[in-house]
């Protein structure tokens, strides 16, 4: 990792056994528990508001706002972790579950504080076995030193964490899915409206669901306070943020940058340029389901919510996904909506079908036998399924279909029988 | 009370009411798949998608997920909302088996209804890419799922949960893979299981009582209320109207629920619903029985009305009404009971009579719709005064007891078969000792063989009559087609009889005996035939019962 990078989050990363708690501790962990504890649960939650921390699971709302929605009087109140990082390209949540986990606990028992929580579930994909281990070893460890259990460091406030690992389903990453799941239920995301799992969550009860990096920024937070924290980034962008960089870079991983910084320095200057001197050819900025950007549209790019947005795709869970001029795009269109045609719940119709179908259309260029109206069908396809569901699963597939589409159309023509 | 405007139109609706719901009250069809007023919310299908205008802003909102707020604008004829409707039904088409011309839902089938009202697409998908299920999957008892037609909607999987309380079917797999199937270990055998036939929109549900009996077009459909037992749902006839050469004159194809929110909501029982077959069984009673003399000639129903007349008014004359009996049926009507009152109590004088028997046959009971009591009209008997009269006559048990020493010159018995009552030995002694027994029924049975004259009756089917369920509701049936061979109602036997023996009554149809028992007996003053409705009315001295939603106690939750 670069020395320029802003060492936040990623500050420990490097070091041996920081997942051991007392080596943790002496770097600092739980400190910053103690000083929240210290202030009252709405102080908190007003410097994380002020700081403009934004939630990086992918949609980008604002995490002290969100905290915010609680209900006056409705108790038990519960606080989930969404540790199911499952969207492609995504690899960030695993860095700190393995390398950092008592700074995740410790912001998940910040947040639990701030919003008056009894009990913090730690949802984790099925696939991260090791991660699991390591959290699970990590929260005996804060139980037996006393930062998790009854009555903590005597304030009177207890508080129970709780491991769960799902079985492999990306939808249980959507926060009203994961609920679903961790209730004991087929993972599908829940009707809305109600809107916000703040008001009506796990058992009905008011849930903050957030990403594990978001949380682990709240110790962070405190630590520099709120205006350091916010001047880090760009203005509504606060801090810093975890990009997981893949694709045809020379070095690929997971680089913790300021948000704001330029795409072109984050894949040049950090990941080494393309690999094999080939050529940039378009990058997809937030994970698969954000639409992809032309090389030309990454020019002068700062990688934060609006700028990206602006561009026409979204920041998302900043998995940014390299692609150089050996790659088809009609492939990359197999592979992304297969992807999406295995994960779809199957609850809601156009998701369900329309995924499968858009799989069946995307085949049939790669076996030469689609036609200019397969493209036409496969756009309005998309446009279908496009905020027509119940999740936003439906979102994720249509706007890089429509993108692929209307960007590289040439290629799928050029494959037209 | 929120006041909004759907297209164009402004309404007032009651609080907590969806858009669908709101847009019924303008008779305006916002069309939708896995919506059910009775079950709960899921909004998995898509189809009644609205464009909604609401504080300044528009949007496209769930007409089922979405309550009408003050001030709300809802469109539903937009031409984005035609597109998304179309969108749906291609994707639910593009798997679509389009087995129609087999398929027992055709021409009742929304997929059907919805394509030509909103799709007429045409197909886009290769026959060679459609995906294949399971068909022909064995769900249950009475039910028969074809999954390659089934779109998911899980309303069966809510109505077992949430009404019957069961986990029995479920959706298995995820994505396009999804498949409705029995919870693992399970059949569909619950005692509510036929109404999953009604709720499935396609054809991927099917009855086996009525697979491929019928197209849903040759049925004619009457409404009425069902007299399986004293609950008295109500329900529609669906019955043949132009193929009677058909399954050996099988009339009533089947029967459905309809709606009314007192008494049943939207589902009826099983033994409800497969209760019909009595109507057209063989047994079924088509012309009178004589004794054995008479037996080979034949009889004619004027001819027994005629020597029972003289009987009765012989035994009167010679003993007084004490020697006669007469056993009703809380299965009879309403009007049946008023006209046996008043030819036996009022005119006659005869005070033993009863429609309750000690032992009678009992179902088995439930707290969502079954009652044990089998009978549909025993408070309307009640309510009439078809019992004990005067206070010194004696009752069902009494009689039968009395009948066997020889205490009755004359029984007579309307549906009670006693050979479900009382021994062999007993029966015997009473049929010894009892000068005339005459019996109405509408089935052949013990009884009849040994009754010295049978008349037989017409079914709930075969007439206009009001039936008084256990609440007190009276609702009126409807006649759908004529009664079987000779078969008649009761109450025009009684009527006959009472015209014989001077009792002069002036009523042609059953409306206007009901109406005439609206004005003799109290607990019916001033209730008439035509303000009944379809929904019923309460006995005067009944209370109107407080609305319970029609669950089973222990509902489980959608999924």
């Amino acid at each position: 990792m670069s020395t320029k990078q802003a060492l936040l989050l990623s500050r420990n990363f490097a070091k041996t056994k920081q997942a051991k708690i007392d080596v943790a501790m002496k770097h600092g962990a739980y400190s910053m528990l103690k000083k929240a504890m210290s202030m009252k649960p709405d102080e908190v939650t007003a410097i994380v508001k002020e700081s403009g921390l934004r939630g990086h699971g992918g949609a980008g709302f604002s995490a002290g706002t969100k905290w915010g929605f609680i209900p006056k009087d409705k108790f038990p109140r519960y606080v989930c972790v969404n540790a199911d990082e499952s969207e492609p390209g995504t690899c960030k949540d695993r860095l700190i579950l393995e390398r950092d986990p008592h700074l995740l606990l410790e912001g998940a028992l910040i947040c639990a504080w701030a919003v008056r929580a009894e009990r913090i579930y730690i949802y984790i994909r099925g696939e991260y076995f090791y991660p699991a281990k390591v959290m699970q070893q990590a929260v005996d460890d804060a139980m037996k030193a006393g930062f998790i259990g009854e009555n903590i460091k005597n304030s009177g406030w207890s508080c129970s964490v709780h491991l769960h690992t799902g079985a492999g389903a990306y939808i249980c990453g959507e926060e009203t899915g994961l609920i679903e799941s961790m209730e004991g239920k087929k993972g599908f995301p829940r009707l809305k409206p109600p809107f916000f799992p703040a008001a009506v969550g796990l058992w009905g009860q008011p849930t903050i669901v957030n990403n594990v990096e978001t949380l682990a920024f709240v110790p962070r937070i405190l630590e520099i306070g709120p205006d350091k924290f916010a001047a880090l980034g760009t203005p509504r962008n606060g801090g810093t943020a975890l990009y997981s960089l893949s694709g045809h870079v020379k070095k690929p991983g997971v680089y913790e940058l300021p948000m704001g910084t330029k795409m072109k320095e984050l894949i040049y200057e950090y990941g080494g340029g393309i690999r094999n001197g080939n050529k940039l050819k378009a990058v997809i900025p937030g994970g698969s389901s954000s639409h992809i950007l032309t090389a030309e549209e990454c020019e002068d790019l700062p990688l934060d919510f609006e700028s990206v947005a602006a561009r026409g795709s979204m920041l998302g869970s900043a998995a940014v996904i390299v692609i150089d001029d050996t790659v088809s795009i009609p492939q990359l269109m197999i592979w992304l909506t297969r992807f999406y045609a295995h994960e779809s719940c199957g609850q809601c119709t156009p998701c369900r079908e329309g995924t499968d179908w858009l799989v069946r259309l995307a085949h049939r260029f790669a076996d030469g036998w689609g036609t200019r109206k397969d493209i036409d069908d496969m756009f309005e396809l998309a446009d279908s399924i496009d905020g027509k569901t119940i999740c936003a699963l439906g979102q994720a597939v249509a706007w890089p279909t429509k993108s692929y589409l209307q960007k590289y159309r040439h290629e799928f023509e050029a494959l037209v029988k | 009370m929120p006041r909004i405007q759907i297209d164009g139109k402004p309404v007032e609706v009651p609080d907590g009411l969806n858009l669908i719901e709101a847009a019924r009250l303008l008779n305006i069809e916002i069309p939708h798949y896995c919506y059910h007023s009775g079950l709960s919310v899921v909004g998995s299908c898509r189809m009644c998608q609205i464009e909604l205008e609401f504080n300044g802003r528009k949007s496209i909102a769930l007409g089922c997920n979405t309550l009408a707020a003050d001030g709300m604008q809802i469109t539903t004829t937009s031409d984005e909302i035609r597109s998304i409707r179309r969108a749906v039904l291609e994707f639910y088409l593009q798997h679509h088996p389009l087995d129609c011309p087999i398929c027992d839902d055709a021409g009742e089938c929304d997929l059907q209804n919805y394509y030509m009202e909103h799709g007429l697409h045409d197909s886009r998908v290769d026959l060679a890419e459609k995906k294949h299920k399971h068909k022909v999957i064995d769900v249950g008892p009475t039910v028969v799922l074809d999954s390659e037609r089934c779109i998911l909607c899980t309303r069966c999987v809510r109505f077992c949960r949430e009404i019957v309380g069961k986990d029995q079917l479920g959706v298995y797999g995820h994505g396009s893979d999804a498949e409705l199937m029995n919870v693992p270990g399970t059949k569909l055998d619950n005692d509510y299981a036929g109404n999953v036939v009604d709720l499935c929109p396609v054809g991927a549900l099917t009855d086996k009582d009525f697979r491929f009996k019928r197209r849903v077009w040759y049925l004619k459909r009457t409404p009425s209320v069902c007299t399986g037992c004293s609950r008295g749902c109500n329900i529609s006839i669906d019955w043949e109207t132009s193929r009677s050469y058909k399954d050996s004159g099988r009339r009533i194809q089947r029967l459905k629920p309809r709606y009314n929110k007192m008494v049943n909501e939207w589902w009826i029982c099983d033994r409800g619903r497969y209760s019909y077959h009595a109507v057209d069984a063989p047994n079924r009673l088509l012309m009178p029985i004589s004794n054995a003399e008479e037996r080979e000639h034949g009889v004619s129903i004027n001819a027994i009305l005629a020597r029972a007349a003289a009987k009765i008014e012989a035994i009167i004359d010679q003993n007084g009404s004490a020697s006669i009996a007469v056993l009703g049926s809380a299965h009879s009507s309403n009007e049946d009971l008023f006209m046996l009152k008043r030819l036996f109590a009022d005119h006659l004088k005869v005070q033993n009579i009863d429609v309750n028997l000690p032992g009678e046959a009992n179902g088995s009971e439930d707290q969502i719709l079954m009652k044990a009591d089998l009978a549909p009209n025993r408070r309307g008997a009640q309510a009439i005064g078809a019992v004990p009269w005067g206070g010194e006559g004696q009752n069902g048990e009494a009689i039968l007891e009395g009948a066997r020493e020889g205490e009755f010159e004359i029984l007579i018995i309307v549906d009670h078969d006693l050979t479900q009552y009382l021994g062999e030995k007993a029966l015997h002694k009473l049929r010894k000792h009892t000068g005339y027994i005459l019996y109405l029924s509408s089935h052949s049975n013990g009884m009849s063989e040994i009754a010295d004259d049978v008349l037989p009756l017409a079914m709930w089917a075969e007439r206009a009559a009001t039936y008084t369920n256990f609440q007190g509701r009276i609702q009126r049936t409807s006649q759908a087609f004529d009664p079987l061979g000779l078969a008649t109602p009761e109450w025009k036997y009684w009527y006959e009889l009472a015209a014989m023996l001077g009792c002069k009554c002036d009523y042609e149809t059953p409306q206007e005996v009901f109406n005439a028992i609206g004005e003799h007996t109290e607990s019916f003053k001033g209730l008439r035939w035509d303000d009944l409705g379809d929904q019923g009315l309460m006995l005067t001295d009944a209370p109107e019962p407080a609305y319970r939603k029609i669950q089973c106690p222990n509902p489980l939750p959608a999924y």
